[in-house]
């Protein structure tokens, strides 16, 4: 459409996608010198923005605020097309741009296209076949279109038998199962690779079922050791993708963790065909067991890192191991510091263990002291109140009596 | 008896300076901040140095000597490793930089504790608030490993380096508060507990606070003390994965970081620190390979890889020489 438009006004179209880099700076370069000035052959520019919902925030840094910028600054028309328009980075977007939105198109509409697009092309075409290719698409137009001419230009017929042999669904996902064995059995380093890239866990999933299993599969301690050891090489790689954006280095975290664990099983070459029963990640079951545990450990930490100025996490590494040891061998220290916290009995018990029943007493105990004081000291000052109201009548009185007594209260009053 | 009795609370806290004229140490630092409180202006300032040198302690009392005990409401304080993304540079510290400074107030304060530990997109959006609210606001970041801040945030910082502090401060500053509380001590003891800290006061004194809560500090309560602080799973870990039982090994690791809430950088101090104890009976040439390959994972670890995986290839590489010396004893036979 966006093409369509740019031939209607004889503008020339300046495109950008997903598949180039779109940090802020990449955008300054390409959007910015090229809107302010004509084209070589002085035409104007219409300048496109393609899946700009595929724009993350991590990978292209600043690359939401540099088309703000651009929207501001330039003298072109922008056109930005996203499959999904309410995605969160988004938002700053939404406001400044007027919103069409397009319906996906139906079966009736992709199929009149289709038939079309044959009786231009001259190809015969079988309704069936076209109604295969039609549910291949799932109501995408561009992939029909690229079906239907995979199969026509190789045989300018179209029919059912013909699309059934060509056309296969795309890509089949590996699940996890399938992923480790095709890893941990790859004879070529390319076959490893396609089991990463035809997973259908996300890269952190997979790394934890490799974490998980390596030791099931492979039994060797040195074989494991150089698997481990690659295993965290890919993460440093991981790592340092998430810190500097660089999503080039992903394909050396690739290498390391399909083709560096296949061949780092060298010593005992039978532990890469065994069969073994590869087993869920315990590490992501022990976390969801141990949520409360963690979560209240986190709000110990929470008040601690905000008396102390820490964060939560050397609160629980500097700190709180040491009041473990008060609250498990000083239980009167102990009551006195959760009182001066605030703890609550559940954080108690996470300090204190088995002494926490111990400390709660104690808790009690001063509690009730601390009301005893502080009805004392409220009785003192309701006695105190008596006191000086009684003060005030009497001096009350006594004005009054001065008021009667006449001039000589009066000059008491004005020396005073 | 008054309530007031029944407060105790942790001395680091309760002993922290609050003023730049109680900070024992760091006296060249020290001096130069006194110079931007008497002149009302400062640039943006970095310190860097290790943990419980007095980084915090230090922005702290500068800020207030500068607006006194209502300090507060002129300072921002966040730590980049509790809200480490973007979103907090470009929410709740831009609100607060851009608002106009009250008049009487030469400029507010950010203070950005861990700031090594903020995201590359982090950084490079609090350089620009930098930039442009220079006017109303100063930033003081802090950090551990200062190379991890990027290079325009340095150059527009004034960078003060903190030292690890002498063995005569830190045990100066424990008997300073072990008198303030009554706590009966040996002076061997102090030292001890210096040893042990590596000049991080904050250690120090809370190996202090927890000894006094066992009784008198002695040397032998505050290696009790160091003991219990150390989980006993580090030493089974070592010893599992020595005897190849490899998953067992993980297992333990897995309690040690999910149940104790233990940092990976933890553990493998504390791995380094048991290998050479003399309660395992690890050959000396071996306790070196290890060592070397525990100084490769702290390395990765300050990186910021997953910490477990890493861990775990330290495991296998305890297996595999726990595997070889069981192989040297078998030859004796």
């Amino acid at each position: 459409m966006v093409e369509c438009l740019a031939r209607e006004f004889g503008y020339e179209l300046i495109e950008m996608n997903a598949s180039d880099f779109r940090r802020s700076r990449d955008i300054d370069r390409v959007a910015i010198k090229s809107s302010d000035k004509l084209s070589l052959d002085g035409r104007k520019k219409i300048i496109l923005m393609d899946e700009v919902d595929g724009i993350y925030e991590k990978i292209d840094a600043g690359a939401i605020d540099a088309i703000l910028r651009l929207i501001e600054e330039t003298k072109f028309p922008i056109i930005m097309t996203a499959n999904d328009p309410w995605a969160n980075q988004l938002r700053s977007l939404r406001e400044n741009v007027l919103m069409i939105g397009l319906k996906k198109l139906g079966k009736r509409e992709i199929l009149e296209i289709l038939r079309r697009i044959c009786v231009a092309e001259n190809i015969i075409c079988k309704e069936d076949a076209l109604e295969y290719i039609y549910n291949l698409s799932s109501g995408d137009l561009r992939s029909a279109i690229n079906d239907l001419q995979a199969v026509a230009e190789g045989f300018g017929k179209v029919d059912l038998d013909l699309t059934k042999t060509i056309l296969r669904r795309r890509d089949r996902e590996l699940d996890p199962f399938e992923t480790l064995r095709n890893i941990f059995g790859s004879k070529y380093a390319w076959q490893a690779k396609n089991a990463i890239t035809n997973t259908s866990l996300d890269r952190d999933m997979l790394l934890e079922w490799l974490n998980e299993n390596l030791p099931n599969q492979i039994q060797d301690p040195e074989d494991l050791w150089r698997a481990y050891e690659n295993l965290a090489k890919a993460t440093i790689y991981t790592s340092r993708i998430i810190r500097t954006g660089d999503w080039d280095l992903l394909s050396y975290a690739i290498d390391l963790m399909g083709p560096g664990i296949a061949f780092a099983i060298k010593n005992n070459e039978k532990d890469k065909w065994r069969w073994v029963k590869y087993s869920f990640p315990e590490r992501i079951r022990e976390l969801s067991k141990t949520k409360e545990t963690r979560e209240i450990l986190n709000s110990i930490a929470s008040i601690i890192g905000a008396r102390e100025h820490i964060s939560r996490l050397r609160a629980k590494t500097d700190v709180i191991p040491f009041l473990r040891i008060i609250f498990q061998h000083n239980t009167d220290l102990a009551a006195k510091m959760a009182l001066s916290y605030g703890l609550t009995d559940h954080m108690i018990k996470i300090l204190a263990g088995e002494k926490s029943s111990e400390i709660l007493r104690k808790i009690k105990e001063y509690q009730t002291f601390i009301q005893k004081i502080s009805h004392e000291k409220e009785r003192e000052h309701e006695k105190r109140e008596e006191k000086i109201e009684k003060e005030k009548k009497t001096k009350k009185e006594v004005k009054k009596e001065e008021k009667i007594s006449g001039q000589t209260g009066l000059d008491k009053w004005w020396r005073r | 008896m008054s309530s007031e009795i029944l407060s105790q609370i942790l001395w680091t806290e309760k002993y922290r300076p609050r003023s730049l004229k109680e900070v024992v140490n760091q006296r060249e630092i020290i001096a130069r901040l006194m110079k931007f409180v008497e002149e009302k202006n400062m640039p943006h300032l970095l310190f860097a140095g290790p943990p419980g040198v007095g980084k915090t302690t230090v922005a702290l009392a500068l800020a207030r000597d500068l607006y006194g005990d209502n300090y507060t409401r002129y300072v921002l304080e966040t730590n980049a490793s509790d809200e480490r993304g973007i979103d907090v540079i470009r929410t709740k510290i831009k609100e607060f930089s851009r608002t106009a400074v009250p008049p009487g107030v030469p400029f507010k304060i950010v203070i950005l504790d861990e700031a090594d530990n903020m995201t590359a997109d982090a950084q490079q959006a609090l350089r620009r608030l930098m930039e442009m609210y220079v006017e109303t606001t100063r930033f003081i970041l802090l950090a551990n490993f200062p190379s991890k801040i990027i290079e325009p945030i340095q150059s527009r910082c004034a960078v003060f380096r903190f030292m690890p502090l002498s063995k005569e401060d830190v045990v100066e500053r424990l008997r300073y508060i072990a008198d303030k509380e009554n706590v009966e001590y040996d002076e061997e003891a102090l030292e001890v507990i210096y040893e042990i800290s590596e000049g991080d006061m904050r250690k120090a004194i809370n190996i202090l606070q927890a000894s006094a809560a066992l009784g008198k500090v002695d040397v032998e309560t505050v290696y009790k003390v160091v003991g219990l602080a150390h989980p006993k799973e580090i030493r089974e870990m070592i010893q599992l994965a020595f005897s190849g039982k490899f998953v067992e090994a993980r297992n333990k690791l897995r309690k040690l970081m999910i149940e104790y809430g233990l940092s990976g950088l933890d553990v493998v101090k504390q791995m380094h620190r048991e290998i050479f104890s003399s309660d395992l009976s690890i050959p000396e040439d071996i306790k070196v390979t290890i060592a070397d390959y525990i100084g490769e994972i702290n390395f990765r670890l300050a990186e910021g890889a997953d910490e477990e995986i890493q861990l775990n290839a330290l495991l296998a590489k305890l297996v595999l020489l726990g595997n070889k010396i069981g192989g040297v004893s078998s030859r004796k036979h």
